[in-house]
């Protein structure tokens, strides 16, 4: 420990409330860091990513960078971007393939599942010096999910099964029924950066309350292009009244700080000028899938969830499942966050539709696109307004009392209800609060003490 | 013909001024029916059907652009941009159909509450002549940073 002063959460969020110093102390990120991303479940990467032996992708876990690299067995590892010798990172690319990562220092090359391979000179080490001590540190834990790659730097704590809980379900209806690796993530990354605290993203994501506000310049956009050209062909309609109080949507509490919206009508723009291509399969696999997901569903609600979509959803506490793209948040400071977006396409489905997908996505995501830099402006404006702290208290109450439990027992409210919020909330006091417990291997200079 | 030189640059230059000046609605007019205005994203070269882009607007999407620009709503643009940008290293071909392709550097200033950033690039422009008039069918830009974070690019590029 630091010597620092211990922060009392309980009195930072309330049931219906926040201390908007959640969003601007150091102290509080760094604790986030210990208590959240380093000793929980972090989603890194999908495998559709690294779809080849070799390949690789560079991500975080918290600060700390990892290399995600399929070996020559299939397998996903998840590497420190550290020599073991003396400290340089192994790979500088963002993405590629690998024969092998060589450190352009002293040459000490590891092999595509982190072993060393091999030093130069080995012949100056004394026989004290065993390669296999000294292979790239690993991941303590990883585990997939339908493709689905979470680590979590403590070698103990629940499962990623007791972690993802229902929400495995929306993952599910996320990747239409398909086989991990069926789905493509090799169609680009949107990313982009705001000056403001990565939770504004997180709770953002998960907000049925502030659409017709926030883009509301979108809504009439489009409101527009419909009324000039309302042929169903010319593309989906977005429905305002879905955002409103009494739509017909929901907002629920998947528990473990998982929630999701449900709105269950198609939102995005496709492309403007064709017809909406049918939804087909080009083989006996994804006609399999595909009958699967009509009999779960309907034909209907099968089509708009392949061109556009299938849920919206947040795992806690890094992966938004929005349409058809992953969206991975990433804090780097207490006020600045860096946020990738992933959009996926399928094998097994024509191009034409797989085109949809990516023209659909366009619309509103990404740094050029007609919805999503409206949110990140809001993210700064909030950051800068924190400031302001003579009432520090952000306001999370709306529905508070009107949930009803679904037929499994998962509480939800309408669109508009702030109930995401708060079970967000929940789960990050819940976190922050935790007993140490298994973070013990994670106080600094612990891990190296094991070195020497 | 040989291709009035001039001509393609006073096009370029007033479509800059335009874009500079967040004059949406002349910019708008510039475009021919079948338009593809086109920023890639990751890299330069990619493959639009199998790749997203920052920017794949046809000429409905590129009015639905325009129509929320000018909302009065749209946050990202509120304040907007205040910019201008440098085109330069003009070259021209003359292509099928009378169209021309003309391949231009740019580097632009641009300033919203209080950050100067600096954008750079290669534009690929696509001219025809309609009645007389040069519109603009197409428009790609290449960005130097299409593959770095990106905080808003909701200006007219």
């Amino acid at each position: 420990m630091n010597g620092r002063a211990k922060i009392d959460y309980n009195t930072l969020v309330k049931t219906d409330r926040v201390n908007s110093r959640v969003y601007t102390d150091p102290q509080i990120f760094e604790d986030e860091l210990e208590r959240i991303f380093h000793r929980g479940w972090v989603f890194v990467g999908h495998r559709g990513e690294v779809p080849n032996p070799g390949d690789f992708r560079l991500k975080r876990i918290g600060l700390q960078p990892v290399i995600m690299v399929r070996d020559h067995a299939g397998k996903v590892n998840l590497l420190l971007n550290r020599c073991r010798h003396r400290g340089a990172v192994v790979c500088h690319e963002t993405r590629g393939n690998a024969r092998n990562f060589r450190c352009a220092y002293h040459g000490w090359t590891y092999k595509l599942d982190g072993s060393l391979a091999g030093v130069p000179y080995p012949e100056a080490y004394d026989d004290s010096f065993r390669r296999e001590e000294y292979g790239l540190t690993r991941v303590p834990r990883v585990a997939e999910y339908r493709g689905f790659v979470f680590g979590s730097l403590s070698p103990a704590g629940i499962t990623l099964e007791e972690h993802l809980g229902r929400a495995a379900r929306e993952i599910d209806m996320f990747v239409g029924l398909s086989d991990a690796e069926e789905i493509e993530v090799s169609s680009g990354i949107n990313k982009y950066d705001f000056k403001a605290n990565w939770k504004l993203a997180v709770e953002n994501s998960m907000d049925g309350y502030h659409p017709n506000v926030t883009h509301e310049s979108f809504v009439s956009a489009v409101m527009e292009r419909i009324k000039n050209n309302p042929s169903p062909e010319h593309g989906a309609v977005f429905d305002p009244n879905s955002f409103a109080a009494g739509s017909y949507g929901f907002a629920k509490d998947l528990g473990g700080g998982h929630v999701m919206l449900d709105y269950g009508f198609r939102i995005y723009d496709p492309l403007n000028r064709d017809p909406l291509p049918p939804v087909r399969a080009i083989n006996a696999s994804g006609e399999m899938h595909l009958s699967d997901l009509r009999r779960r569903t309907s034909p209907e609600r099968a089509a708009d969830m392949l061109r556009e979509g299938g849920t919206h959803t947040l795992v806690f506490p890094n992966l938004i499942l929005i349409g058809l793209h992953m969206r991975v948040v990433q804090p780097l400071s207490v006020d600045y966050t860096e946020v990738c977006l992933y959009p996926t396409t399928l094998k097994w489905l024509t191009p034409e539709v797989n085109q949809i997908r990516l023209r659909s996505h366009e619309a509103f995501f990404g740094s050029a696109s007609l919805g999503g830099p409206d949110d990140s402006e809001i993210f700064e404006r909030i950051q800068t307004a924190a400031a302001a702290d003579l009432e520090p208290w952000n306001i999370i109450s709306r529905g508070l009392g009107k949930e009803r439990p679904d037929d499994e027992g998962y509480l939800y409210g309408d669109m508009t209800s702030e109930i995401t919020q708060r079970a967000i909330w929940r789960q990050w006091k819940k976190m922050m609060t935790q007993d140490a417990g298994t973070a013990a291997t994670r106080k600094r200079g612990s891990r190296t003490s094991t070195r020497s | 013909m040989a291709v009035d030189r001039e001509k393609v640059e006073q096009f370029i230059y007033h479509e800059a001024r335009l874009t500079d000046e967040n004059r949406y609605d002349e910019w708008l007019a510039l475009w021919t029916d079948d338009a593809l205005y086109w920023v890639p994203c990751g890299r330069d070269d990619i493959d639009p059907k199998r790749e997203i882009s920052l920017i794949y607007d046809d000429r409905t999407r590129l009015e639905t652009r325009i129509t929320r620009l000018k909302s009065g709503v749209a946050h990202a643009q509120e304040p907007k941009s205040r910019m201008r940008r440098i085109v330069s290293n003009i070259e021209i071909e003359e292509g099928a159909n009378g169209e021309i392709t003309a391949f231009a550097n740019f580097m632009l200033a641009e300033l919203r509450r209080g950050v100067q950033d600096i954008f750079a690039g290669r534009t690929i422009y696509r001219l025809r002549l309609v009645d007389g008039a040069f519109k603009l069918a197409y428009k790609k830009v290449l960005l130097v940073n299409n593959d770095e974070y990106i905080d808003n690019l909701t200006f007219l590029i």
